[in-house]
């Protein structure tokens, strides 16, 4: 991707999803010269959709609470990356056309006209932003940066400047229904293999369940656990297996994360949502569980019923009030609570007595689904010792690749690595053997950027692969 | 969008230089890309690796599990990442012709 130079700065920007990829979107490509106008169309809808906006948009005074707080800013030390800096980029806009100030007296009172070259500046710093929400969690007046960063995303990817990661996930999910662009067929093969690994270890066979019809339990793994985490795959098989429940991970709708809350809320995160549903009424599930996914999770959670707003299977409007939706983090520590799992953290294949476990905690299970006490009610009982981070809990820093941002052109995989500088920091202070990552991007984000760019060999596991190894079996199902 | 040249053929491929239409892959054309993933010469290592993806692709239409890889080709990661400098994912699927691995990635 060759270097935008925008007014003598040279900015950093994802590669850009091509023709093909916007077609496969259906989003329309509009010519630069039409882009600025059209944005600002846009921008006025979403004013008028989410309060959320308007309220960053009115009340900043700049008392710079959030800029010691963004591990972007702390780590790259650009202005721009300074919360309420990114928000700027759109606040001088916001002022410039919806202001009376700012219509009358222009740059006088830091409103600023919107060009192509502001666009290009959106497209490079609002995929900077991880939307971790740190800076909302300590902000005075409550403003939420991540919801800015949501709106200037999908402002971009109406006017079709989308980066190529998002894109083709996304363009992915229409098509086959997971990000991964996982088939049927590859589901199969992986399921295969990693029952084979489980009758290696346990010494009996374990099956992975796919489409069967009348199941009580439909799982929905990440699909990056398909390319790169096996045993967080096994683990859940393992716990299911355990608790002996009638299970099942459907082909139709294979992912856990939904890109579009991130990215795109109107159409891709609506059609991850209607093939949940489409595939619950399909084979007859009671309860819906959701694999390791940050950021999906808070999509799952908090954004399903105000997008279940269609009859399907006639089954009325009010589908997400019968059919629950939980995360199997809160499904194994109700377990582990109840003393119904049998769990020895010291006969834990992946983590040997004398190792130690430094748990980090993904943003968007902490700021926004309160996991913070059920991710540690499974860790302490699955491994013999755990050293906790600091921050932690909802104070914790992002790994630096939140909301997806793991491109791996040369400058933006730079970025990456700099924004963990404040995670490395704190993984090496624990002193921690291994580190577990219980969320797909998270754990994207470690594979690479720890070992290549800050020479940090430690292992990476999710959380669930800690409890599916400590799962003691007699014989087959337990309970 | 791109035009490049590999081996004489004018191919067109993305922004990160995976081929857009996999169809057209033949082992002339995965000899052509190895040099721009670091990859010198193709030994029959390298093609063990590279069959063996191709294959799991044709039946899946996917790039197989980084561990399956391992187990299935005989090799360690370590051993992978000799063969192919930049990864299996990055290095390794774009000799064999596949469209870029999507998602958490």
């Amino acid at each position: 991707m060759p270097k935008k130079i925008v007014k003598g700065q040279e900015l950093s920007q994802p590669a850009r999803a091509s023709a093909r990829v916007l077609k496969r979107l259906y989003v329309r490509e509009i010519p630069d010269e039409e882009k600025p106008a059209e944005a600002l169309k846009w921008l006025d809808y979403y004013r008028k959709d989410r309060r959320s906006l308007v309220m960053a948009m009115e009340s900043c005074v700049k008392c710079g609470v959030c800029a010691n707080e963004c591990h972007a800013y702390l780590g790259t030390k650009d202005p721009n990356n300074i919360p309420a800096g990114r928000a700027d980029l759109m606040r001088k806009v916001y002022k410039r056309y919806f202001t009376v100030q700012g219509r009358l007296f222009g740059n006088l009172v830091g409103a600023e006209d919107i060009t192509m070259d502001t666009l290009e500046k959106w497209f490079s710093y609002y995929y900077q932003c991880t939307e971790c929400r740190r800076c909302g969690h300590v902000c005075p007046f409550g403003i939420d940066t991540c919801e800015v960063t949501m709106a200037g995303r999908e402002i971009l990817w109406g006017i079709g400047m989308i980066p190529d990661l998002q894109g083709a996930a996304s363009a992915a999910v229409y098509e086959r229904g997971n990000q991964g662009n996982m088939t049927k067929q590859a589901l199969i093969e992986t399921h295969d293999f990693l029952s084979d690994e489980i009758e290696e270890e346990r010494g009996f066979r374990m099956e992975f369940p796919v489409d069967k019809p009348n199941s009580d339990i439909l799982y929905v793994p990440s699909s990056a656990d398909y390319l790169l985490n096996p045993e967080t795959l096994k683990g859940a098989c393992q716990f299911f297996e355990y608790v002996g429940a009638n299970w099942t991970i459907s082909s139709h709708m294979t992912e856990a994360g939904n890109f579009g809350l991130l990215t795109e809320q109107h159409s891709v995160q609506r059609e991850l949502v209607e093939r949940l549903w489409r595939t619950v009424a399909e084979l007859g599930i009671k309860k819906i569980v959701f694999g390791e996914c940050g950021h999906g999770w808070r999509a799952w959670k908090m954004y399903t019923p105000t997008l279940t707003d269609y009859a399907i299977a006639g089954s009325g409007y009010d589908y997400h009030n019968r059919v629950p939706i939980v995360h199997i983090h809160d499904e194994v520590a109700a377990y582990v609570k109840m003393g119904k799992l049998k769990l020895n953290p010291r006969d834990n294949r992946l983590a040997p007595v004398g190792k130690s476990i430094t748990l980090h905690d993904p943003c968007n299970y902490c700021r926004a689904c309160n996991l913070i006490q059920n991710l540690r009610v499974n860790l302490y009982a699955s491994v013999p010792e755990v050293r906790e981070m600091t921050p932690n809990g909802e104070k914790n820093f992002c790994c630096g690749g939140g909301s997806a941002v793991l491109y791996d052109d040369p400058e933006m995989y730079e970025l990456r690595g700099k924004f963990s500088l404040k995670k490395v920091e704190q993984i090496k202070a624990t002193g921690a053997d291994i580190l577990c990552a219980p969320c797909s991007i998270c754990k994207a984000q470690f594979y690479g950027v720890l070992k290549e760019y800050h020479h940090l060999d430690i292992p990476i596991q999710g959380l669930i692969d800690f409890v599916g190894a400590a799962l003691v079996f007699k014989g087959h199902r337990q309970i | 969008m791109a035009m490049i040249n590999i081996g004489g053929k004018q191919v067109e491929v993305d922004e990160d230089g995976f081929i857009q239409d996999p169809e057209i892959w033949d082992e002339e054309l995965a000899k052509g890309i190895a040099p721009l993933e670091e990859v010198n010469e193709l030994t029959e290592d390298h093609w063990k690796v590279v069959r063996y993806i191709r294959e799991y692709y044709l039946r899946t239409g996917v790039a197989p599990m980084i561990r399956m890889l391992c187990k299935n080709s005989g090799f360690t990661l370590k051993q992978i990442y000799e063969l192919f400098p930049t990864g299996p994912a990055k290095g390794a699927c774009k000799i064999a012709g596949l469209p870029k691995p999507t998602g958490c990635v």
